[in-house]
This record gives structure tokens, C-alpha cells and sequence, in this order.
């Protein structure tokens, strides 16, 4: 009813009891005269009721016609809490057998008008209280429903025998208490009497639950008050018992999605939205990925739940997933123009020699969206175009091409940095693009400007500047920096600094230094073995590659004269990853020395290595000796030339295992 | 009080030895140093009933130690505040801890912007190292898991349609916050996972922190995101004492890194400021909401999944959330008794 019509129905309000009406204005007016023993009197006669009753409905009125302060003053004179202790008996003597169930039924229904009564002027008092900010009284009221109606119904409430009204001011009550303990600022408070909500038998309607679901959810990811876990006794064997809040919220905000799948409530989508918020912050994209599958066709539009699904799968590291959807949604159909999928769909090709083609599609249809909507990310664009160009021409097999897409990957990450330039992860790419480029003064500008920029706090970025300072034979320099990285790393990350720094001292011709620093990695490594169980993350390690561990094997094996054995492991580490750069390399090595029969195997092995990685040295060398072998003594020329003149700009380890 | 501050050293094993009684006399001395340091102190603080609650929520001294933080030449290892403050929470008076932990949004701001500078902050560092510490201690080293539920099986709170099986679910086991080891100083590597847990303190106790604190991290949070219009913004605010305008000398903050061991612990600051309004005023809401919109940006600009999808979200529940308060007169309260023209008993 809107207000406008509840002002014209005021003159028509009554007050009614055991068939008796009595106009609403007439007990009104006494009130307003101050006089409450009146008015309390006026209804006792007027309506046959006694002193409780007509208390009851005084407050009541003066609760309805939002006179709160009123109503307290009427509620304050009777007592409560005497009225409670009389209803109990009565109820609590409840035989369950089926004999006397006339008898007990009608005996009931007296009880329950009686309870219902006392309890909802109770209620109403609470809710006076809240409204007059007076909520710590206000929840200790409302708390005393509840404590009431758990006594008077021990086993709960059942389901048939309770009428409307209790059922209703019992619902009430479960749903305000935990919200006034929350606004008075008793979070312990208030996460009890969520729990005591959701787990006692208050035999609450499903919109009320879920409201109550919601609004615990809510509180357990948001408060910052640490619930702790549920007590011992609400815990059902082999039932999941939530150990923290984001458990605990998770579980709640996953139940009400199943209700909703369910169809046993409306769809709500800040339920979505705080489970997403949820589960990102706990790395569990790939959970969200199945929740969003999960919500039926109609609630999202088809590209947005692509691009939701996208951005999970990118999260949980699924990148092939999540470009299989981007594809879909960037189809000319669909949504080709949403910015935030073509640049995710770049950068995910960006990682990938062989999806970089069509990256750089996305990322200038980026670039030229960006133009028109928003040009803060044409940076951005400009970015994944240079990555995305620079990995494209790692697979190009002609070497005028390659120079061509090098030379606008660089293009592209200057114009991006013109734009952005404090963003530190393109000052890093740049700088690796220089010196993949072999351009060092330019790379080792950018090194430093990445250090400076974060603070030193990245570990890539003192290894970029300690292999550019290596590739221009500043050995020395080079190992000052690995020896400043290790003052700025913990010592369980050092293990990529110790490797580098032993290939250093090998440069430098110091073998027992360099075997030294070799033993410190060696018990890191076995230290590392030991001391950490499943739980360990280190953000800033690189995975050790199985592989490299097989090539190792294959040297050792090399190394003792046992060559058939090299060539097995050397094969087997082949078929893990075909494009593994320095396997090629070790295999074609070693079939050099197998005879001319092996020579032609050996120089596609070669060239391979070579296409992937054209600037390895020790591919040209070995790719000169096949000439050379062969009898093509002006292509082994050729290649040895190319090999020395790398060697004056090797860095000690290839630019790219920076990635 | 002795100045000889440059032998400031860090002990690592928190002060937690300490006896828990006389907090008063604690927070006496505390409050008696801090008059040496500050140029005026109120004079209600000492007569106050509960000096570390006043402390914490005192206007003036708020205004005063965040001009004194946001100095240029803030954090370095003679700084007196930052002795005040570490000497607070070595104490072990949780009274205490909540002040220090109600400028950390300030500190971790001044500390990231300046660090990038190759200044040496060993006062701020030390803070930094007793909070991450005190964690260290607490949780015994041991990272924060979650295991996310399987609707499949029964729970608390819900029973499952499928006969539950025995124990052997596929778990979702993740790691909200990794192990901790112990670190006697801050190695640059490790500067982020430090200031996290500095965060991750103070999200635990974000419910007492005054409303002030909390602008404070958004507004830092804009600056670290990169947000382009902030110089603008903040030179035209006279209300920021002691600050310089010279970005240069990056007092103002800048962009910086952020890396999830940072932005998760942001992330979860920031919700409470916008969804837990039952603790916070419009005010802290904006710009909270503020903060969710650049650091949004941020996560597009950096191709971040994750961080876009919590950001997103966040920002959407602050839309819904502005949308309901402006209609919150209209929005019916399910625990209010419906309104009838006959009263009856029953």
C-alpha cells in the first residue's frame, strides 16, 4: 500500500478482539493524552481482554503508527520475561503419545495465542529499540525470542502445528538478531546467532534462509573478523565442516546458487559476483570456471559468460581453454570489438610462437578499438603487438622476414612505452627485445631502468642485466650484479642467481670457483628437497624443466664414452619437447661424430635448432663442421664466421629462459 | 628517552615474551614518548578511561603522525615516530598493536612508494619485519589453505542429493597465503610478500580501524594502480599536511608492481570498504569505490585474469550496493511486521 492511501485508511483503523472492534483513533487519543493506563483500561473493557493482552496491542498500535518511543513506554510495563516462564509448562508437558490428542491439540492452540502474543510484543520492543539506534538492548530483546521459543519448543518447531503468526515473529526474529549484533559491533555475537540461524530448527520459510545465507556470506568475506570454525557439536561425521571464512562464505554462496539451479529461489546475481570475488582471491579460478558453466542459458548473454569463462581459465593457467572461448567471442558474430578479450587473447598468443600470427591480429584490432574507446590501452595494445610480432619472427624461416617483424615488434614496444612509461613489464620486454636483437646498449638501458622502476624486487630483472652485461663481455660487472641480486633474494630463490653466477666464474677461466658455487646450488637444491612439502609457492622461480634435467643426463652420459645410452636419453628428451633448443643441439653434436651416414639428420636437426633460436652460437658451429664434413667448405666458412661473431655478444645464458 | 636511534636493530623474535598485564602503564609511556615526538598532544588522551582506544581515534594525533609520515624524509632507521611505533607494537599491547596497525595503510604507502628509490628506510622496515614476525610466530610459519567445498557432498549447511561417499573427493586445496619464513631484514625480492602480510593484519582487524585509516589505503591504492588524474586530485587538497608535490621525489606514490602477494590483500581490504556497509559511511564506500576502478583498470592494463575478475566483481557489487542505497527508503525490511488496518490479537 503506498503511503497516500494508508493516510486516507487511517480514520478507518480498528482494534479487534474476541469479536469486538474498537476504533483506533478513540484508544489513540488517549495515548497522545499520556495517559496508558487509560487507554490499557479503555481495551480491557471495550474487548474483554486482560492486562497482558490489551499491553500487547496498546504497543502495537503505537508501534504501527511509528511511535516507537511509545511503544517502549507500553512494552516497559509488562513483564516479559514472567509471561515466558508461565507459557513454558504448558507447552514443555506436551505428551508426544497419540492418545490424547484432542485434548492436547485445543490445549495448543490456547498455549500458542499465548506465546504468540508474549512473543511478538517482545519482538516489537526489539524492533522499537533498533529504531530508536539502541541496538545492543535492542539484540539482547530479540535474543530472548529466540532463547524462548527454543525452550518452549525443545524438539523444534514442527513443521504443521504452528500458526502463522508464531511461525512469522520466530522468522523475524532468527533474520534480525544476527543483523543487530552486526550494526552494534558484536561480530562474535553475530556470527553465533547466524550459525544458531542456519543450523537450528526454526523451520524458516526459503526466502528468509537464503536472505540469511546471503547476508552471512557477506559478513564471513568481508568483515575481517575471523569466524573460526563451527563448534564441535553442530559437526556431522564425514559432513564438510567449513575451517576459515572463505570456506565457510564459499559454501554458503555455492548453496545458493544450487537453490537457484534448484529453482527454489530467484536468481540474484550479487551471489555470482561475491562467489567470483571469492574464488579469485583464493587462486581457484578453475572452480569459478565451473560454477559459471553450471548457471543455465538466460541469466548472461552468451559472450560475457565466454568471457567470464575465459578469464577463469586464464587465471588457473588453462591459457588453451580460455583462447578457444576468446575465439568464439571475438568471432565477427559475436562481440569482435570488446577490448578486454582482444587484449587477453593477445597476450595468451604472445606466450606462443605459433598462435603469435594471430595475436598480432588481435592486438591491432586492439590498438584501433582503443582509438575510438579507450585510449589509456592503446599502450597496452601496442605492447602485445610488440610481444606478439617478436615471437612470430622466432619461427620465421626467411631471414628477411625475421629482421622485418624485429624491427616492428621493437617499433611497436617504443610506441607503447611512449604512452606508458612507468610500466615496468614493458620496460622488461623491451629490454629483452633489444637484446635478443643483439642490440646491448639499448638493452642494458632498459635492465636498469626495470630495476629502478621496481625497486630491485623482481629477480628477472637483475638476471636481464646480468646476462646483457655478460653478452658484452663485461664479466666481472656481470658478477657484481648476480652478487647484488643475492643481497635482495632469500636464499630458497637463489638457485637460478648460482647458476648463473658458476657459468660466470667458467667465463672468467676460474673452473674452482665455478665448481664451488656448483656445490652451494647442489645443496640448495637437496636442502630445498627436504624442507618443503606440497604447500610451497615460489612466485618467482621458474619451473625446473624435466627436460633439462634429461639433457643432463645425456651429457653425463656423453661425457663417460657411453654414447648409445647419450643418444637414448637425448631422443627421449626430443619426443617430451621437439623444439627444445639445446637437445637439438647435443643430438646433432653427437651424431656428428657417428660418421657421414648420420650427416644429413644432423644438418636438419641443425638448421631446426637454428630457425628457433637463430642466434645460438654452438648451432652454427656445429652446423659448420656438417659443411664442412660434407665438403661445402665456403658454407662452413660462412657459419664459423657466424658463430665467432655471436660469441662476441653471447650472453651466458639465452635471453629467452628470462620468459 | 635516548636519541641514539642509528643502532636501531630488529629483534626478530617478537616482543610477545612481554607480560600481558599493566597495558596501562604501557600505554602511558607509549603516550608519554609520543609527546616527545609530536609537536602537541591533546590533553583529554591522558584522562582518558581507555588511553589506547583514544589513541587510536584522536583526530589531531592522527593528523599530526600522518604529516609526519607522509615527510620526505619519513622512515629512516633515526626516525622517532617510526621507533614510537615499532617500540608500540613490540609492547604486545593489543591496544597498541590496533594503533600501529591503523597507519599501516600510510606507512606501507609511503614505504612502496620510497623503496623504489633506493632510499634506506630501515625504520619502516623495521615495523614491516615485527608485524611479519608476530604473524610468522603465530601461525608457526604454516600457510593459509582453503579447501572450496564439493556441492556433491554434505555439509553443515546443506545435505547432498547424492549418497555421500567416503573421504575420497577431489579436493580444491589452495593456498590463500603461503608459508612464511623467517626474515631478519627486507631483501627487495621479498618486499611485497612483507608488506602483504603487513595487509593481511590489518584486513584482520579492519572492523576497529577508524574510517580515516581506511581512506588512507584506497586513496594509496589509486597511487599504486597508476590512476593518471591522482597528481591533479591531491595537489588541489589542502588537507594533506606535509606533503610535497614534487612527484619526483615520490612522496606523492607512484605506480608500482603489484604482484598478488600485494594485490590479494589489497583486494580483500578493498571489499570490506565497499561491502561491508554496516561498518563503514559513504564516504569510505566512494572511495573505495574509487580504488576498485583503478585498480580495474590496472588489471586490464597489466592482461591480469584474475585481478580483473576480482575487481569486476567488486566494482559490480559496489554499483548494486550504490543503486540500493539510493532506493534504501523504498527497499522493504523483511523483518518489519506488515502493516494492517485491523489490529487484532491474533
Amino acid at each position: 500500500m503506498d503511503s497516500g492511501e494508508y493516510e486516507h485508511d487511517m480514520a478507518s483503523r480498528e482494534v479487534c478482539a474476541n469479536g469486538v472492534c474498537m476504533k483506533a483513533t478513540d484508544v489513540e487519543a488517549k495515548l497522545d493524552e499520556g495517559n496508558i493506563q487509560e487507554a490499557e483500561s479503555s481495551l480491557r473493557e471495550g474487548l474483554s481482554l486482560n492486562f497482558e493482552e490489551a499491553r500487547a496491542l496498546l504497543g502495537k498500535l503505537e508501534y504501527q503508527r511509528g511511535n516507537v518511543e511509545g511503544a517502549l513506554r507500553v512494552f516497559e510495563g509488562i513483564d516479559l520475561q514472567a509471561a515466558i516462564q508461565r507459557l513454558q509448562p504448558s507447552l514443555v508437558e506436551k505428551p508426544p503419545s497419540k492418545k490424547g490428542r484432542t485434548r492436547t491439540e485445543s490445549q495448543h492452540a490456547v498455549s500458542q495465542h499465548a506465546a504468540s502474543l508474549v512473543l511478538e510484543a517482545i519482538y516489537l520492543k526489539a524492533k522499537s529499540l533498533q529504531k530508536l539506534g539502541r541496538l545492543t538492548e535492542s539484540a539482547q530483546e530479540c535474543k530472548s525470542v529466540l532463547d524462548a521459543v527454543e525452550k518452549i519448543f525443545k524438539q523444534g518447531i514442527p513443521d504443521v502445528e504452528v500458526d502463522n503468526k508464531l511461525q512469522e515473529i520466530v522468522s523475524h526474529a532468527v533474520e534480525l538478531l544476527p543483523e543487530l549484533w552486526k550494526q552494534a559491533g558484536w561480530h562474535q555475537e553475530a556470527i553465533s546467532a547466524y550459525r544458531r540461524a542456519l543450523l537450528g530448527l526454526w523451520n524458516l520459510e526459503n526466502d528468509c534462509c537464503t536472505r540469511i545465507q546471503k547476508a552471512f556470506a557477506v559478513f564471513l568475506l568481508y568483515s575481517g573478523v575471523e569466524a573460526g570454525p563451527p563448534s564441535l557439536g553442530v559437526q556431522i561425521d564425514s559432513s564438510y565442516v567449513p575451517k576459515n571464512n572463505l570456506e565457510e562464505a564459499i559454501l554458503l554462496l555455492m548453496i545458493l546458487l544450487r537453490k537457484f539451479h534448484l529453482g527454489k529461489t530467484k536468481w540474484d546475481p550479487s551471489v555470482m559476483e561475491h562467489l567470483t570475488f571469492a574464488l579469485s582471491v583464493c587462486n581457484q579460478t578453475s572452480v569459478l570456471a565451473k560454477q559459471v558453466e553450471e548457471i543455465m542459458p538466460g541469466i548472461y548473454h552468451r559472450v560475457d559468460r565466454w568471457n567470464s569463462l575465459a578469464l577463469c581459465y586464464s587465471g588457473a593457467g588453462q591459457n588453451k581453454a580460455a583462447l578457444n572461448l576468446l575465439r568464439k567471442s571475438l568471432h565477427k558474430h559475436e562481440r569482435p570489438d570488446d577490448l578486454m578479450a582482444l587484449l587477453l587473447a593477445a597476450k595468451i598468443c604472445s606466450e606462443d610462437s605459433y598462435l603469435a600470427a594471430e595475436g598480432v591480429g588481435y592486438a591491432k584490432r586492439a590498438i584501433s578499438n582503443a582509438e575510438q574507446q579507450a585510449e589509456h590501452l592503446k599502450g597496452v595494445g601496442l605492447h602485445m603487438l610488440g610481444l606478439c610480432l617478436g615471437k612470430q619472427a622466432k619461427i620465421c624461416s626467411s631471414d628477411f622476414e625475421r629482421s622485418r617483424l624485429h624491427s616492428e615488434a621493437l617499433k611497436s614496444l617504443d610506441g607503447a612505452i611512449a604512452l606508458e612509461h612507468n610500466n615496468s613489464d614493458l620496460i622488461f620486454d623491451l629490454g629483452v627485445q633489444y637484446a635478443e636483437h643483439r642490440n646491448l646498449n639499448a638493452a642494458l638501458r632498459y635492465a636498469k631502468e626495470f630495476i629502478d622502476e621496481t625497486g630491485g624486487s623482481v629477480i628477472k630483472g637483475w638476471r636481464l642485466l646480468a646476462l646483457v652485461l655478460s653478452a658484452q663481455q663485461r664479466f666481472s660487472e656481470s658478477e657484481v650484479v648476480t652478487d647484488a641480486a643475492f643481497d635482495e633474494t632469500a636464499k630458497w630463490d637463489q638457485g637460478p642467481l648460482l647458476r648463473l653466477k658458476a657459468k660466470l666464474k667458467i667465463s672468467q677461466s676460474l673452473p674452482m670457483d665455478a665448481i664451488e658455487t656448483y656445490r652451494y646450488l647442489l645443496a640448495l637444491v637437496q636442502a630445498q628437497r627436504k624442507s618443503f612439502g606440497p604447500f610451497r609457492v615460489n612466485p618467482q622461480v621458474e619451473d625446473d624443466k624435466f627436460n633439462e634435467f634429461e639433457v643432463w643426463h645425456g651429457v653425463m652420459f656423453e661425457g663417460r664414452g657411453q654414447t648409445q645410452e647419450a643418444l637414448g636419453t637425448y631422443i627421449g628428451a626430443f619426443l617430451v619437447d621437439p623444439h627444445y633448443v639445446p637437445c637439438k643441439i647435443l643430438l646433432g653434436s653427437l651424431m656428428l661424430k657417428m660418421g657421414s651416414d648420420a650427416l644429413p639428420v644432423t644438418r636438419s636437426l641443425l638448421s631446426d635448432a637454428l630457425r628457433i633460436d637463430p642466434t645460438n652460437r654452438k648451432a652454427w658451429y656445429y652446423l659448420g663442421m656438417v659443411h664442412r664434413d660434407d665438403g661445402r667448405i665456403a658454407d662452413a666458412t660462412d657459419c664459423f664466421q657466424a658463430a665467432s661473431m655471436l660469441e662476441e655478444s653471447d650472453p651466458i645464458e639465452s635471453f629467452s629462459s628470462l620468459y | 628517552m635516548s636519541n641514539n636511534t642509528a643502532t636501531f636493530e630488529i629483534t626478530v623474535a617478537a616482543g610477545e615474551s612481554a607480560p600481558p598485564s599493566n597495558s596501562f602503564s604501557k600505554t602511558d609511556e607509549a603516550i608519554r614518548y609520543l609527546s616527545t615526538i609530536l609537536p602537541s598532544i591533546p590533553s583529554s588522551l591522558s584522562s582518558s578511561s581507555n588511553p589506547s582506544l583514544s589513541l587510536l581515534h584522536d583526530p589531531e594525533i592522527s593528523t599530526h603522525i600522518s604529516a609526519l609520515l607522509r615527510r620526505p624524509s619519513a622512515g629512516t632507521g633515526d626516525d622517532n615516530l617510526c621507533r614510537w611505533l615499532y617500540d608500540a607494537f613490540q609492547s604486545g599491547d593489543p591496544g597498541l598493536h590496533l594503533v600501529v596497525l591503523r597507519y599501516i595503510p600510510l606507512l606501507a604507502g609511503a614505504y612502496l612508494s620510497l623503496a623504489t628509490l633506493w632510499r634506506p628506510l630501515a625504520g619502516f622496515e623495521a615495523i614491516l619485519l615485527a608485524l611479519y614476525s608476530h604473524e610468522t610466530t603465530s601461525r608457526a610459519g604454516q600457510p593459509v589453505t582453503v579447501n572450496v567445498p564439493d556441492m556433491s557432498h554434505p555439509s553443515l549447511y546443506h545435505e547432498s542429493t547424492s549418497p555421500a561417499k567416503n573421504n575420497s573427493t577431489a579436493l580444491n586445496l589452495s593456498i590463500v597465503s603461503p608459508t612464511l619464513e623467517p626474515h631478519g631484514a627486507v631483501r627487495s625480492t621479498r618486499r611485497a610478500r612483507i608488506v602483504g602480510v603487513a595487509l593481511e593484519l590489518y584486513f584482520g582487524k579492519i572492523h576497529e580501524m577508524p574510517k580515516s585509516s581506511k581512506i588512507d589505503f584506497c586513496e594509496f591504492c589509486r597511487v599504486w594502480a597508476g590512476d593518471r588524474d591522482d597528481d591533479r586530485n591531491k595537489q588541489s587538497d589542502p588537507s594533506r599536511v606535509g606533503e610535497v608535490n614534487d612527484s619526483e621525489d615520490g612522496v606523492a606514490g607512484r605506480r608500482i608492481p603489484l604482484p598478488w602477494e600485494l594485490l590479494q590483500p589489497i583486494l580483500r581490504i578493498l571489499g570490506h570498504c565497499v561491502m561491508a556497509r554496516w561498518a563503514n559511511d559513504k564516504e569510505v564506500f566512494d572511495a573505495a569505490k574509487d580504488a576498485c576502478r583503478s585498480l580495474h583498470v590496472r588489471a586490464v592494463h597489466d592482461t591480469n585474469a584474475k585481478a580483473i575478475l576480482a575487481a569486476e566483481s567488486l566494482l559490480r557489487l559496489g554499483n548494486m550496493a550504490s543503486l540500493e542505497l539510493t532506493n534504501e527508503d523504498e527497499a522493504a525490511d523483511p523483518t518489519e511486521i506488515p502493516t494492517t488496518n485491523i489490529l487484532t490479537l491474533n
